[in-house]
């Protein structure tokens, strides 16, 4: 499964929309109830799918789905 | 005529504001759509209509679940002409949340659009009273019950002739959260206009050609009072922002939108402080006159960081769901004691009161308290008329805030005298979070409380105690927040959780949160001795 399908999974569970159609390109506009308390719960799902940790300046300037998804692909590349 | 949705559309055609923009609606990509007050009026009438087509009856709650979006403005304006009764609940609550609103005022009429009605749509059964759901965003009409917006308006006139309307008519019905139970529906009337109306002129001191923007979301108070009825009842251009918060597009909309008077709340401010170094000395603001703060202390520091990054002066505002209106302000022509919330407005008697209900003297710490009278007090809770009865003692409103008044008769707010917690200007009852950690399985018992925080005023935090064999992880706090996001909202979502092996409280089995909050703060625990064993 690609990360950006899993994201997805992720994202429909955090903010409860099934159907959800992430790209890249998405933001934090596009989705209902993602702001930025949502943000973090976000965030710590993402890391406990993948059993990852984000450090603090890795996810400051997050600006689309597609750098949290190079940032998770990073990450699990470094997990090996 | 004394009807809020006429004041903000009709009656301000009538006076010659008809091709002026009410409402500049600014997108995500901070592309600007403009309405003017013709269209308010047109588009406003229209749900009017589309309301009596419906066969609702005056006085029967219809509620928006909606984000920001230009029909929330439309319908919200259309019930108040209709004289039916308006909540906005906010677009982010989870099911729950919006099935317990729903279900206590009996709403008739729900508007949202197609993926908050996904998320919600599971506990619409539940409602015997809901009998129609109207979708933004849905082409056509799905069943009797499941009704197209644009279908819906495309066939209804866009003249109506707003009834006489009494100033003690219900208007608009707000959900607060309190220490115990469920939230309450607090009732407001239309006559509540006039005393928005002299908060825009006293504290807000408007101008018929100030660009005005109030960053509330129309769920609140706030977004209500002073994001649709005052500055559209004195004929004012707003400003709304449908995008999320972002410190360069909000100095953008400022700079570029000639933003005279600016309303927003201490935590977003906090947030552009953050964010400094990417607006600092990088916008001119020579339109901007002044800024309000709303919904916590505004704290000496921010004050003085817009003193030095925005070059303008900051007036706190304080105010309550109850109050409708603000009460006690800093304002231009008072002089601003930092840190403190001002002074009552003409005409406002507050005070802070001792055990007895006697007026305290200077310094001396007690529960504000303001005196019945002002025309947008609230007029119940709605089935809590037991609770609406013991907020008041003799003449005064008891607040729920503590205060002291100091020699120059200003206020200054010391927290609350219960447990409701104010996280980032919202209003979260412990009540509601607890009872949806509780229905967790890995859960047997839980407290929550509000902590200081110095970026949310206050941070949710939850002790929970864990059934035998089940290990606190991180994926058990992900399953903890999403839960309660989605049942509650995410501004309920505790930033912290403890686990712990007790949860104190009284013999009466009441968890005793001040014992709770002293042993997190490592404070002294004060009287423990109606603690159980």
């Amino acid at each position: 499964m690609k990360v950006l399908d899993e994201l997805t999974t992720v994202f429909e569970e955090v903010f409860d929309q099934k159907g959800l159609k992430l790209t890249a390109e998405t933001t934090a506009n596009d989705i209902d109830g993602w702001d930025s308390m949502s943000h973090v719960t976000m965030l710590m799902a993402v890391e406990d799918h993948f059993g990852i940790e984000f450090k603090p300046y890795e996810i400051a300037n997050l600006v689309n789905v597609g750098a949290l998804t190079a940032l998770v692909e990073k990450k699990l590349a470094e997990k090996g | 005529m004394k009807n809020t949705g006429f004041i903000c559309t009709s009656q301000q055609c009538a006076a010659g504001n008809a091709e002026k923009v009410a409402l500049r609606l600014i997108t995500p990509d901070l592309s600007r759509i403009d309405y003017t007050f013709q269209q308010l009026e047109a588009e406003s009438n229209r749900f009017a209509n589309v309301l009596q087509d419906l066969g609702i009856c005056k006085g029967e709650k219809v509620f928006i679940f909606l984000p920001k979006q230009v029909e929330v403005f439309f319908a919200f304006l259309g019930i108040l002409k209709f004289q039916a009764i308006v909540g906005v609940l906010f677009s982010n609550f989870g099911k729950e949340a919006v099935f317990d609103r729903l279900l206590d005022s009996a709403a008739k009429v729900l508007v949202t659009k197609q993926s908050l009605y996904d998320r919600i749509s599971e506990v619409l059964p539940n409602l015997p009273a809901l009998e129609k759901v109207i979708l933004t965003d849905l082409p056509e009409h799905e069943s009797d019950r499941l009704l197209s917006y644009a279908q819906l308006v495309s066939g209804a006139g866009t003249d109506y002739t707003v009834a006489d309307t009494d100033p003690e008519t219900p208007s608009v019905l707000h959900y607060t959260s309190g220490s115990t139970g469920r939230p309450k529906g607090v009732l407001h009337v239309h006559g509540g206009y006039t005393h928005h109306l002299k908060t825009m002129d006293e504290v807000f001191q408007i101008e018929p050609d100030d660009i005005y923007w109030c960053t509330a979301d129309q769920a609140w108070v706030t977004g209500v009072t002073y994001g649709i009825i005052g500055p559209w009842a004195k004929g004012i251009t707003q400003i709304h922002f449908t995008g999320k918060f972002d410190a360069v597009d909000w100095f953008e909309i400022l700079q570029r939108e000639k933003v005279t008077v600016w309303y927003t709340a201490p935590t977003a401010l906090r947030m552009l402080i953050q964010d400094e170094a990417r607006i600092d000395g990088k916008y001119e603001l020579p339109d901007l006159k002044r800024v309000y703060s709303v919904g916590e202390p505004l704290n000496p520091e921010i004050l003085f960081w817009v003193r030095r990054v925005m070059k303008r002066e900051i007036y706190d505002t304080w105010f309550q769901t109850e109050t409708g209106g603000v009460m006690i302000a800093n304002r231009p022509g008072l002089e601003i004691k930092p840190g403190s919330m001002g002074k009552p407005l003409p005409g406002i008697k507050a005070i802070a009161a001792g055990e007895q209900g006697e007026e305290l003297g200077p310094e001396q710490i007690g529960s504000l308290r303001v005196k019945k009278g002002w025309s947008s007090m609230f007029r119940m809770y709605l089935n809590m008329e037991e609770q609406y009865r013991e907020k008041f003692h003799g003449d005064f409103y008891d607040t729920g805030d503590l205060a002291k008044v100091d020699s120059d008769g200003y206020f200054w707010f010391l927290g609350r005298n219960d447990d409701v917690i104010n996280t980032s200007g919202h209003l979260v009852g412990p009540f509601e979070v607890e009872s949806v950690l509780l229905e967790m399985e890995e859960i047997i018992d839980v407290a929550v409380i509000g902590a200081p925080d110095d970026m949310l005023f206050e941070k949710i935090v939850a002790f929970v105690k864990l059934k035998d064999g089940v290990e606190w992880s991180k994926g058990l706090e992900v399953k903890c927040r999403i839960r309660v996001s989605k049942q509650v909202s995410p501004i309920a979502v505790p930033s912290e959780f403890v686990v712990t092996d007790k949860i104190p409280k009284n013999r009466s089995g009441k968890i005793m949160r001040r014992v709770i909050k002293a042993q997190y703060l490592g404070k002294d625990l004060g009287d423990i001795s109606t603690m159980e064993d």
